[in-house]
C-alpha cells in the first residue's frame, strides 16, 4: 500500500544476533579494574526508624571494602524514593550497601550486619488507612496529592460507615482529592435507558522485568561513569546527573540493552546513582547487583485501585454518561496519577457524552509503584469490558456492535477540555478483528460442553501514543556510512532501531550502510523522549526525520556549492545527490561528507541550531568535523492527542469444576497508524497480549497485614504466565492508516496492546459465567470456584490483599 | 534485611558408592544435606535460609537409578529423574498414576533433573516458612500463616497442628494411591515404610514432612503389584499449567471387577501435610461403579473433617469436583 | 557455657527470645539424681531412727477429697510431662491435644484446690511459721501436719504450677481449639517469655518432682505416701514426726 523502502519492513535490528548468543552484554556483565561487589541491606519492616547500625563485625571480615549508609549519600525530600534511608516506608527500602572484593564475601558481611529499627505503624491496604483511626503510612500523612497548584501530604480519614457503604458498592461519599469533568452527567444519567453502577479492585503487582536493576560505577577524570539498567537512554542524563549531584557533561551512561523495564526503568533510579556514590566513597569501581528478591522491592509495582463506576447508555447503546471514583495505591513514594489516566482512557475509548472523575491517592508502605505497562487505561478497560458486555445484554445489542456505537474516531474529543485527536480508528479495529476472530459464528455456537464453558469476550486498549520536540542527529561520514544516532533506550522493543529507518526512508539510503550508534553517551547521541507511554515510535521517527531532512538540505547545498546551481534544483536518491535535471551531475554522499568537512560550519557541525538541547549540542560538538552533520529539534506542528489504539478478541474455555480456563483463541489488533515494523509489532501485540492473559488471571502483589511481609520474592509467587497458560497461536493484525501528524503515519501500541488482552479476557470470563462480573483482577481460580459453588468469596468486598 | 543469592561456602561431596554416601550422611548428620536434583535445595542455599555444611550429591551414586522389575512389582531408584520416569514403558504401562503425577510435576527443565526421592522428600511451599521466618516448621514458636490475618489461600485443610502448611509433591500422592514402599537406608542398614506412613504431619513432626531420619537416605521405592495395571486417574490443579504446586491434586487407584469398585484408594494433595487420603470415599465406593451418580454420593464425603482457614475454603468444592471428575472414569 | 534460653528472629529480624533451653533437662535430671544419690547415701550411713510401726489406733491426714485431688493433679502433670517433653527429646507423637486437656484438667483442679484451701481448709497448716525455721536445726521440735521440707515442697510447686499454668493458658490461647482459633496477638517477644516461663518452670517442677517422689518413697517417709493413697497414719507415726499439740487430727480406727 506504500512504496517506503524501509517503513513497514522488517528488518533485522542490530542487536538481535547478541540476544541470542548471549554475547550481549547488559549491565551486570561490565567490569572495570579492581571492582569491588556491593550488596543491599534492606529493611524488614513495613515502616520504621532506624536506631542503630552496627557494621562492626562486617567491616572487620577479610575482604570488605567499605559500607555506605544514608548518611554518605543526598537526602531525598519525602515521598521521594531515598537511594538509602534511615526511616524506610516499606518492606525492602534500601538502608545501607557492603562492599566485598567478591559476591560470596559481601553476603556473607551483610549477614554480619546488625540493624536496630523502631516499628512504626504501616497499611498495605489503601481503605484500611482511611479508616478512622487507621495507619498512616508516613509520619507526614496517609495521602499525597500532586498538582498544578501545589503538592503536598493530607490526613485524610473516612468515616467507618462511608467505607462500609463504599464496599458495598455504593457512591463513595468520602473526601477526594482530585476531581475533573466535563457535560452534564446528571442530564447524561436522565437521558440513558440503562444505567449501571458497581465497585472495583485492580490488584497492582510487580514489573516483573527479567533483568534486575544492576548497575556498576566508576570515576574517571571527574566523570561518572555508570553502567546501568536503563529504559530510556538520553532521557536518564538529568535525573542521573542530579541523583550524583554533578553536571550533565560529568555522567556517562552506558547502558546498550536492558531486561525489560515496563514503565520501572523509565528514568534514573536511585539505586543507579548508589554504587556511584559508593565509588566515590571507597575510590574503587562498585558493581551493585540486587536479587530477584530485592527488584520486587526497589523493582516498583502497578498502582492498585479500589474504585466505583456507574455508566449510563442510551437505547441506541451510546454511553451517555460515566461517574468514577478511584482511590489509588500509590505505595509509599507517591507515585501514581493511574486514577486520572483510567478516566482519562474511558473518554477515549468509549467517548461518553458526560463524563466525571474523582480520585484519592492514598500512601500504604507496600514496594513503590510506579507506571506500568498502560498505567490507569490497563486497569480501567479490564474493568470496563464485562460493563459494557452487561449493557449490550440489557440493550439486547450485538456486544462488538455497542463497542462501535462508541468506538473512537476523527471526531472524538477527549479528557476535561475534550481536545481533539490526531486519528482514530477504533470501529476499523473492532470490524477487523470480528473478522479474523470470526466474532459472529463463535457467538453462535453452544457455549456449555460438560463441565466446560465457551466464553468470548472483546477489549479494547488504549494509551495516548506520541511526545513532540526531541532531537534528531544523523551523520554522513566519507566512508559512505549514514550514522544514526538513537538516544533512545534499547528496552527490548527494538525501537531505538525502528525509529531510525525513519532517517534511511528520507535519505534513501540503504539499510547495510547504515550503522545505528546507541546505548552510550560516549556514542553522542541526542536528546530524545523517555521510553515510555507507548509514545517512542511516533516521537522518534519525528526526530529522525527532521535530522535526516536537515541532512538532505545540506547534501543539496553542498551539491550545489560544488557543482553550481541551487539546493533547490538537486535530488537525492541512491545514495547520490544530483541534480533533478541531470543525474549524472552529482556527488556519492560519501563525496559530500567529505566535502562538508572542509565547508565546516553546520555542515560538518561546527554550528548547529540553538534550540536543540545541551546533549545533542555536546554530541554535536563532540562530533563536528568527521563528516556532514544533520541534527534538528523536531519542531513539525502536532495539537491533540496521539492515541494508540488496540482490540483484542479472546475465547475462552472455562471448567466450572476446577476454576480453570484455557484460552482458545485470541485475535489482537493494532491501531497505531502506519506500521513501521511489523515483526516488531506483531512481537509487542503478542507480548501485551501475554501481560494482558496475566493480569486478567494471574499476578498478583499479596501482603501479610499483620506483619506487613510481601509474598511476593520470587518469580513463582507472582504468578506470571507461563508458556502453557497462553495460547500456542496469538494471532494479530494492524488496521495500518497513516496518522497525519508523523511523517511516516505511525503511533505507538505497546500499553494498548495489553490493555486490550485483558478486557478481552475479563469480558470472555463474565461470559462463560452467563454475565457474571468479579469487577476485579486478578479473577483466579479459588474466585470462580466459590462463584460456582455459591460460596462466599474469602476476601471482603474491596479487599486488595484477596491471594 | 538481607537478601542473598549466593550459595555460602560448603564442603561438596560427590561419592560413587551408596555406603560412602551413607557414611557421609551419618558423619555429617544435621550439618549435611543430600542434594539429589537440586530443584527444592537451591532454593533454600541461595536464600541462605538453611545452612548445612556439607552437601552430599547423590547423583553420581548409579545404584540409586533406574526403574528395576522384581517378582513383587517395580523397585525404582530414588535419584532417578522425573524425566526418565515419565518415559519408562513398564511404568507407563503399568503404573500410569505415577507417571502422570510425574509428568506435572513443574516444567521440563526441572523435571529432566529433578528426581522422583528429591520430589518426594520436597519440603513444603508455604510462603512464609520459605522466606526464612521462624515459624513452628523451622523450630520456631508460632504458625504466621495460620492467624486471622494470614494469607493463606494456598495451605491446609485437613489435620493441621499449629503449622498449617501443604504437601506440595505431586508424585507422593500417587505414591500413596499405590501403596508404595519407601526403601530407606543408612550406616545401620536398611528400612522400609509404606508411604501412608513415610509422610508425615505437624502433629507428630512439625519439622518434618517426612519419617527420613538425619543420616537415613532414601534409596528406592517399591510398588507393590497389588495395583499394577488397575484403573488409575489423576488431576492436578494449580494457578498455571506449569511450574506451580498443586492447589488440589487428586490420585486415585481403583480396582474394578465387572465395573464394581473392589478397592480404591484417593489421594489428595496440597489439602494436608501429607498425601490425604480420602478414607471416607474409599469405604463408601466399595461396590459402586464408575458414573456420575456415584461421583456425586462419593463428592460428598470427600471433605468431611475439613477445617478451612482464611482464604482457602475453596480448595473444598474443588476436592469435591475431582472426586468426581475420578467416577466419571 | 550452658545457654538457660533459645532465642529466634521474629518477622521482622529482631532477636527475641524463643523459649528455655531444653538441654537444661539433663541438667535438671542430672543434678536431682545426684542429690538423691548423695542423700541416699547420707541416710544409709546415717545411725538409724527408730522406725515407727503402721500398727495400732489410725488417724486421719488426708482427706478422701484431698487424696483424689492429688492424685489427679499428679496424673495431669504426668501426662503434661509426657507430652510436653517427650517430643522435644525426640520421642515423637500427637500430643498437642492431650497436653491441653490434661492442662486443662490441671487448671480446674488447681482452681478447685485453691478454693478449698482458702475457705474449707486450715490454710495456716501449710504456711511457714518462726518455728518452722527452726526446725531442720533441733530435733525436739516437730512440724505441726506438714514438716518444714513439705511446706517448701508445697510452696515451690504452687509458684511453678501456677506459672506453668499462667504461661500455659496463654499459649493455649495461641493454638486452634474446638473453642476459637489460635491468634498472632502477642508481639513474639512476649510469645517468647510466655515459652521461656513455661519451659523453665517445666524443668524446675521435673527437678521438684523427682525429690518428692524420691522422699516419697524413701523407707522412713513411705507412710505419708500411704496417707496419700489410703489416708490415715499410725498414731505412732503420728507421734513420730509430728508435734501433735500443733496438728490434732480426728482420731480413727
Amino acid at each position: 500500500m506504500s512504496d517506503y523502502k524501509h517503513i513497514g519492513k522488517d528488518f533485522t535490528p542490530p542487536d538481535i544476533m547478541g540476544k541470542v548468543t548471549g554475547k550481549a552484554k547488559y549491565a551486570e556483565d561490565f567490569r572495570a579494574d579492581g571492582m569491588v561487589y556491593a550488596r543491599l541491606y534492606t529493611s524488614p519492616m513495613a515502616h520504621g526508624k532506624v536506631t542503630n547500625i552496627d557494621t562492626s563485625a562486617a567491616e572487620n571480615m577479610p575482604g570488605v571494602i567499605g559500607i555506605l549508609t544514608a548518611d554518605d549519600v543526598p537526602v531525598m525530600e519525602a515521598p521521594n524514593a531515598a537511594i538509602l534511608t534511615n526511616t524506610p516506608v516499606y518492606v525492602g527500602d534500601p538502608i545501607l550497601a557492603v562492599a566485598a572484593e567478591d559476591e560470596t564475601t559481601a553476603e556473607n558481611a551483610l549477614a554480619a550486619i546488625k540493624v536496630t529499627i523502631e516499628p512504626m505503624p504501616f497499611a498495605v491496604d489503601p481503605l484500611d488507612s482511611l479508616a478512622e483511626g487507621g495507619p498512616d503510612a508516613r509520619e507526614e500523612g496517609n495521602v499525597y496529592v500532586r498538582s498544578r497548584e501545589g503538592s503536598g501530604f493530607r490526613k485524610v480519614k473516612w468515616t467507618e460507615e462511608q467505607i462500609t457503604e463504599f464496599r458495598a458498592g455504593h457512591e463513595p461519599t468520602g473526601e477526594f482529592a482530585d476531581e475533573w469533568s466535563y457535560g452534564d452527567v446528571d442530564k447524561g444519567f436522565a437521558d440513558a435507558a440503562v444505567v449501571f453502577e458497581e465497585p472495583f479492585v485492580t490488584v497492582g503487582y510487580a514489573h516483573m522485568s527479567m533483568e534486575p536493576r544492576t548497575a556498576m560505577a566508576y570515576w574517571e577524570n571527574g566523570k561518572c561513569y555508570i553502567y546501568g539498567s536503563a529504559q530510556s537512554q538520553s532521557f536518564w542524563m538529568p535525573g542521573l546527573a542530579r541523583l550524583l549531584e554533578v553536571e550533565m557533561k560529568d555522567v556517562v551512561l552506558v547502558s546498550e540493552h536492558t531486561g525489560g523495564g515496563f514503565g520501572s526503568k523509565i528514568g534514573a533510579y536511585p539505586m543507579a546513582a548508589l554504587p556511584g556514590w559508593f565509588s566515590k566513597k571507597i575510590g574503587r569501581p562498585v558493581q551493585l547487583r540486587i536479587t530477584r528478591e530485592q527488584e520486587y522491592y526497589v523493582g516498583s509495582a502497578r498502582v492498585g485501585f479500589q474504585g466505583w463506576m456507574k455508566v449510563g447508555f442510551a437505547a441506541d447503546g451510546r454511553m451517555t454518561a460515566a461517574d468514577m471514583f478511584i482511590i489509588e495505591d500509590i505505595g509509599p513514594n507517591a507515585t501514581g496519577g493511574d486514577g486520572s489516566s483510567a478516566a482519562g482512557a474511558v473518554s477515549m475509548v468509549y467517548d461518553p457524552l458526560s463524563m466525571r472523575f474523582r480520585g484519592l491517592p492514598v500512601l500504604t508502605n507496600t514496594t513503590p509503584r510506579g507506571a506500568q505497562r498502560g498505567p490507569g487505561q490497563n486497569q480501567i478497560a479490564a474493568v470496563m469490558a464485562p460493563i459494557m458486555d452487561r449493557a449490550a445484554r440489557e440493550l439486547k445489542m450485538d456486544r462488538v456492535a455497542l463497542r462501535k456505537v462508541n468506538a473512537a474516531n476523527n471526531d472524538t474529543t477527549v479528557s476535561e477540555d475534550q481536545h481533539a485527536v490526531t486519528s482514530a480508528y477504533m470501529k476499523e479495529a473492532l470490524e477487523m478483528g470480528a473478522e479474523m476472530f470470526d466474532w459472529d459464528g463463535k457467538n453462535a455456537k453452544p457455549r456449555k460442553n460438560g463441565s466446560k464453558v465457551r466464553g468470548i469476550g472483546v477489549g479494547q486498549g488504549y494509551h495516548s501514543a506520541g511526545a513532540k520536540g526531541f532531537d534528531g542527529l544523523v551523520r554522513i561520514t566519507p566512508d559512505g556510512k549514514i550514522h544514526l544516532h538513537s538516544g533512545v533506550g534499547n528496552l527490548g522493543t527494538y525501537s531505538y532501531a525502528s525509529t531510525t529507518r525513519a532517517a534511511a526512508e528520507v535519505l534513501k539510503c540503504e539499510w547495510e550502510d547504515c550503522v545505528i550508534h546507541h546505548g552510550s553517551t560516549e556514542a553522542n547521541l541526542p536528546w530524545s523522549s523517555y521510553q515510555a507511554g507507548s509514545n517512542t515510535t511516533f516521537t522518534h521517527q519525528r526526530a529522525n526525520y527532521v535530522a535526516a531532512m536537515d541532512v538532505v538540505d545540506k547534501l543539496k547545498q553542498i551539491a550545489a556549492a560544488t557543482l553550481g546551481g541551487n539546493a533547490d534544483d538537486y535530488d537525492i536518491d541512491g545514495q547520490r545527490v544530483f541534480l533533478a535535471s541531470n543525474a549524472a551531475s552529482g556527488m556519492s554522499y560519501a563525496e559530500a561528507a567529505a566535502k562538508a568537512i572542509t565547508m565546516g560550519g553546520a555542515y560538518s557541525g561546527e554550528e548547529f541550531p540553538d534550540d536543540i538541547h545541551e546533549i545533542t549540542q555536546r554530541s554535536v560538538q563532540n562530533l563536528a568535523g568527521t563528516g556532514l552533520i544533520g541534527a534538528a529539534k523536531d519542531n513539525l506542528h502536532q495539537e491533540g492527542t496521539i492515541p494508540g489504539l488496540a482490540v483484542a478478541y479472546a475465547e475462552i474455555e472455562l471448567d466450572l469444576e476446577t476454576g480453570k480456563y484455557e484460552i482458545l483463541d485470541y485475535v489482537g489488533i493494532a491501531e497505531c497508524g502506519k506500521v513501521v515494523h511489523p515483526q516488531g509489532l506483531a512481537a509487542q501485540m503478542r507480548g501485551g497480549a501475554v501481560w494482558g492473559m496475566g493480569m486478567a488471571a494471574l499476578e498478583r502483589h499479596v501482603y501479610d497485614p499483620q506483619n506487613g511481609l510481601p509474598a511476593n520474592v520470587g518469580y513463582h509467587q507472582c504468578r506470571i504466565p507461563t508458556y502453557l497458560d497462553t495460547p500456542s497461536h496469538i494471532k494479530t493484525g494492524a488496521v495500518d492508516i497513516p496518522d497525519p501528524q508523523s511523517p511516516f503515519g505511525a503511533r505507538g501500541i505497546g500499553e494498548p496492546a495489553m490493555g486490550c488482552a485483558v478486557a478481552a479476557l475479563t469480558s470472555a470470563i463474565a461470559d462463560a459465567l452467563d454475565g457474571h462480573s468479579f469487577s476485579r483482577t486478578p479473577v483466579s481460580p479459588d474466585m470462580i470456584l466459590n462463584y460456582v459453588a455459591g460460596r462466599e468469596q474469602s476476601f471482603k468486598p474491596l479487599q486488595t490483599n484477596n491471594f | 534485611m538481607a537478601s542473598f543469592d549466593v550459595m555460602p561456602d560448603m564442603q561438596l561431596y560427590q561419592p560413587a558408592e551408596l555406603d560412602d554416601a551413607l557414611e557421609l550422611a551419618d558423619r555429617h548428620g544435621k550439618q549435611g544435606w543430600l542434594l539429589g536434583g537440586g530443584q527444592d535445595t537451591y532454593g533454600w542455599l541461595k536464600d541462605r535460609a538453611k545452612n548445612p555444611q556439607a552437601m552430599i550429591d547423590l547423583n553420581g551414586i548409579e545404584a540409586l537409578k533406574g526403574v528395576r522389575e522384581t517378582g513383587d512389582g517395580v523397585e525404582i531408584g530414588a535419584a532417578t529423574t522425573l524425566r526418565d520416569i515419565i518415559r519408562n514403558p513398564l511404568l507407563n504401562d503399568q503404573f500410569s498414576l505415577l507417571t502422570a503425577a510425574a509428568g506435572r510435576v513443574a516444567s521440563p527443565q526441572i523435571r529432566n533433573v529433578g528426581t522422583l526421592g528429591g520430589n518426594l522428600v520436597q519440603d513444603t511451599r508455604c510462603w512464609y516458612y520459605r522466606r526464612g521466618l521462624s515459624c513452628y516448621r523451622a523450630g520456631g514458636n508460632l504458625c504466621y500463616a495460620d492467624s486471622p490475618q494470614g494469607m493463606n489461600r494456598e495451605h491446609s485443610l485437613f489435620e493441621a497442628s499449629r503449622c498449617v502448611a501443604v504437601s506440595p509433591s505431586d508424585t507422593a500422592t500417587a505414591m500413596v494411591a499405590l501403596d508404595a514402599t519407601m526403601v530407606i537406608q543408612s550406616v545401620n542398614g536398611e528400612r522400609t515404610v509404606s508411604a501412608a506412613k513415610f509422610f508425615v504431619g505437624p502433629a507428630t513432626h512439625i519439622t518434618q514432612m517426612t519419617s527420613l531420619e538425619t543420616g537415613e537416605i532414601l534409596t528406592a521405592i517399591r510398588l507393590p503389584k497389588k495395583w499394577a495395571g488397575k484403573h488409575f486417574y489423576f488431576e492436578k490443579v494449580a494457578d498455571r499449567d506449569v511450574w506451580d504446586f498443586a492447589l488440589v491434586s487428586i490420585a486415585v487407584a481403583m480396582d474394578l471387577s465387572d465395573g464394581a469398585i473392589q478397592d480404591s484408594r484417593f489421594v489428595c494433595g496440597g489439602v494436608a501435610a501429607v498425601p490425604y487420603r480420602l478414607r471416607g470415599v474409599e469405604n463408601a465406593a466399595r461396590g459402586k461403579s464408575l458414573g456420575p451418580d456415584s461421583g456425586d454420593t462419593l463428592a460428598a464425603l470427600a471433605t468431611k473433617g475439613a477445617e478451612p482457614l482464611n482464604y482457602n475454603h475453596f480448595k473444598m468444592p474443588l476436592m469435591e469436583n475431582l472426586v468426581r471428575r475420578a467416577m466419571r472414569g | 557455657m550452658m545457654d538457660i534460653a533459645t532465642f529466634k528472629n521474629d518477622v521482622w529480624g529482631r532477636e527475641v527470645l524463643l523459649g528455655v533451653s531444653w538441654d537444661l533437662l539433663w541438667v535438671i535430671l542430672i543434678a536431682a539424681f545426684l542429690f538423691v544419690a548423695v542423700h541416699a547415701l547420707y541416710m544409709a550411713a546415717r545411725k538409724k531412727d527408730r522406725s515407727p510401726s503402721a500398727d495400732g489406733p489410725r488417724v486421719s491426714r488426708h482427706s478422701g477429697v484431698d487424696r483424689i485431688f492429688h492424685w489427679v493433679m499428679a496424673g495431669s502433670v504426668f501426662v503434661l510431662l509426657i507430652t510436653g517433653i517427650f517430643p522435644i527429646i525426640g520421642i515423637e507423637f500427637n500430643w498437642l491435644t492431650i497436653h491441653w486437656i490434661a492442662g486443662i484438667v490441671l487448671t480446674v483442679v488447681i482452681l478447685f484446690h485453691i478454693v478449698r484451701a482458702l475457705f474449707w481448709k486450715q490454710l495456716k497448716s501449710m504456711w511457714f511459721s518462726g518455728r518452722d525455721l527452726k526446725e531442720p536445726f533441733d530435733s525436739s521440735i516437730k512440724p505441726g501436719k506438714y514438716s518444714v521440707a513439705q511446706k517448701a515442697m508445697h510452696l515451690g510447686v504452687t509458684v511453678l504450677t501456677l506459672a506453668v499454668i499462667a504461661s500455659g493458658l496463654v499459649l493455649f490461647a495461641m493454638i486452634d481449639t474446638p473453642w476459637w482459633d489460635r491468634t498472632n496477638a502477642l508481639e513474639e517477644s512476649t510469645l517468647g517469655w510466655m515459652f521461656f516461663l513455661h519451659g523453665l518452670s517445666t524443668l524446675l517442677l521435673v527437678g521438684m518432682i523427682c525429690l518428692h517422689i524420691y522422699f516419697g518413697v524413701r523407707p522412713e517417709k513411705l507412710f505419708y505416701l500411704r496417707s496419700m493413697i489410703k489416708g490415715w497414719v499410725s498414731k505412732d507415726e503420728l507421734e513420730a514426726n509430728h508435734d501433735a499439740s500443733r496438728w490434732s487430727p480426728d482420731e480413727s480406727g
